[in-house]
């Protein structure tokens, strides 16, 4: 069975006069790297929210369907149980800390489940190396970086040892280069620990490269869901202004002047050799 | 703002900061009850100074400086009430013997606030909390607590940078009386706050999202326990305490204006 599974799921807020996500049909499989994009407002935010019960728990409003988590029910489930299974991380990373320092901040989820002592100082440890921030244990969040406070937000979902990890635009905030730094990051808890991810980001150019999967979605609908390669050559994802990673514009420039590539690229490293084949194979 | 300044936790180690929170505590609570004990000068000035060697070793100095330098117009005006209601209400003293009172008083708030900078400048919130928590407060109280203490610093940059962009505006927050200048501010304070309410439900899904209140027996990384060190500390406070309320009421202490007169 699919690690997240949602079915017929439409999903109003509370005093708002249409859905925010209406009729969205989505299965998920374990160990699985989805990225999920489209436009500011198309749902995204709250289909995320949907994963882990902040809808309908927190939220409240009006959800029909229903929507299957590590095997819960997620209506019929309290967060923080859905919480063992489900790690999100928001944009911004000052909201999401709350201790002075950061393994205190790490060990937060812990410490709420009422784990032994030991046992939270294992996990905390194992967090901090995997993100690459153990050397800044003691530091308060609020003197990190932009960069380093979302790692820190990153190890303390981690230490949960969810099987699904969601991230909300987590680079939104960060420069180019902390942003492409985090990300081979989340590949890492991707391909080394087999976690599931679901990444919200609007940098295709940057995240492209690290999926198994995109889901396109526009004004509360999956639009498009499916392999990358397929997805950017559909021409209904220039509708929806979703910006294209600049290696797929090339590759359709080039396919336009009758230069066919043999596969569409999702890096740059990608298409230059690509390119360097075709070169190649026009000189023999 | 200096008189903060003096108030703030940092992260520095000395014998000082690694006293239990509780044990200080005590300790603070024995200053202030000997403060209070205590209405002649000579007494005040000596507790007042007896901290200064606690100060160094807990590398205050500078923040103590600065901390005395910014108590200074409360201080002033608490040593001008006295002097007035001391003069014109106070009977038949002499004005050296409403001086001297009216500092005594003085240096009394000063030991207050000298007290008081001394624990929470070492004393980490997260330790401060844990030890509520070991005490028997609801963890509840104890996050807000440390969680208030940890956006501080975050909700005031954010009031500088919405002050920028009002001033960018064309806001003048320097002009006209009073009233004025207090309305002047509206314009920072409704976004600010609008965006404080919005940064605490960012907080509340992301504590929702890890688990908060999954257990009943809520655990902890650290834990404080008091060792040899901090019963000593506390012992010394307490015979200190002993000491001084034997003083009070056994041992006649001079004021400075009899000494004046004697010599």
């Amino acid at each position: 069975m699919a690690v997240i599974e949602a079915r017929n799921l439409t999903y109003s807020y509370p005093f708002a006069d249409k859905p925010a996500i209406e009729d969205i049909n989505l299965a998920i499989e374990r160990g699985e790297f989805v990225l999920l994009t489209g436009p500011s407002g198309c749902g995204k935010t709250t289909l995320c929210r949907c994963f882990n019960g902040l809808i309908p728990h927190f939220y409240g409003g009006k959800l029909e369907g229903e929507v299957w988590v590590a095997g819960l029910k997620t209506d019929e489930h309290p967060i923080h149980e859905l919480a063992k299974h489900v790690g999100l991380v928001f944009q911004n990373p000052e909201n999401q800390l709350f201790a002075l320092t950061v393994e205190k901040d790490v060990a937060f989820g812990l410490e709420n489940l009422g784990l032994p002592r030991d046992e939270i100082r294992r996990r905390v440890d194992w967090a901090l190396k995997v993100t690459g921030i153990y050397d800044l244990k003691d530091r308060a969040p609020f003197e990190l970086s932009g960069g380093q406070q979302q790692r820190v937000a990153i190890a303390s979902i981690l230490a949960m040892q969810p099987e699904i990890m969601v991230l909300d635009e987590p680079t939104s905030f960060l420069d180019p280069l902390s942003a492409r730094s985090i990300l081979e990051t989340i590949y890492q808890l991707n391909r080394e620990l087999g976690i599931t991810i679901i990444l919200i980001e609007h940098r295709l150019d940057l995240a492209a490269r690290y999926a198994d999967r995109i889901i396109v979605m526009d004004r509360g609908h999956i639009i498009l869901d499916g392999e990358p390669r397929k997805i950017f050559l559909d021409d209904r994802i220039k509708l929806v202004g979703v910006g294209l990673p600049k290696v797929v514009r090339l590759y359709l420039a080039l396919r336009d002047d009758n230069v066919n590539l043999k596969r569409v690229p999702l890096s740059p490293e990608e298409a230059s050799r690509l390119i360097a084949e075709v070169l190649n194979s026009d000189r023999s | 703002m200096s008189i903060f300044e003096g108030l703030r936790f940092k992260t520095i180690s000395s014998p000082i900061h690694r006293i239990d929170p509780r044990a200080k505590f005590i300790y603070v609570c024995v200053l202030f009850a000997i403060a209070v004990l205590f209405s002649q000068l000579i007494p005040l000035l000596i507790l007042f100074f007896s901290q200064m060697p606690l100060i160094i070793i807990a590398k205050l100095k500078r923040e103590w400086l600065r901390l005395m330098r910014g108590s200074m117009f409360f201080a002033a005006i608490i040593f001008i009430a006295n002097m007035v209601s001391l003069y014109f209400y106070g009977g038949t003293q002499s004005l050296a013997a409403v001086v001297e009172h009216s500092l005594a008083m003085t240096t009394r708030f000063l030991i207050l606030v000298e007290s008081f900078s001394i624990f929470f400048a070492t004393t980490s919130p997260d330790m401060l909390s844990l030890s509520l928590e070991q005490i028997g407060v609801p963890y509840e109280f104890c996050f807000a607590f440390t969680t208030a203490i940890r956006f501080v610093p975050v909700l005031a940059e954010e009031a500088q940078t919405i002050m920028d962009a009002q001033k960018a505006r064309g806001l003048e927050l320097e002009r006209g009386n009073f009233i004025k200048r207090v309305k002047n501010y509206i314009p920072i304070l409704i976004p600010l706050i609008v965006s404080a309410i919005r940064r605490s439900m960012e907080l509340a899904e992301a504590m929702e999202s890890r688990a908060w209140g999954a257990s009943k027996k809520r655990t902890s990384l650290y834990s404080l326990k008091m060792k040899t060190k901090d019963y000593i500390f506390i012992v010394a406070s307490i015979i200190v305490l002993l000491v001084s309320i034997y003083v009070r009421f056994f041992i006649s202490i001079p004021s400075v204006t009899e000494l004046m007169h004697l010599g």
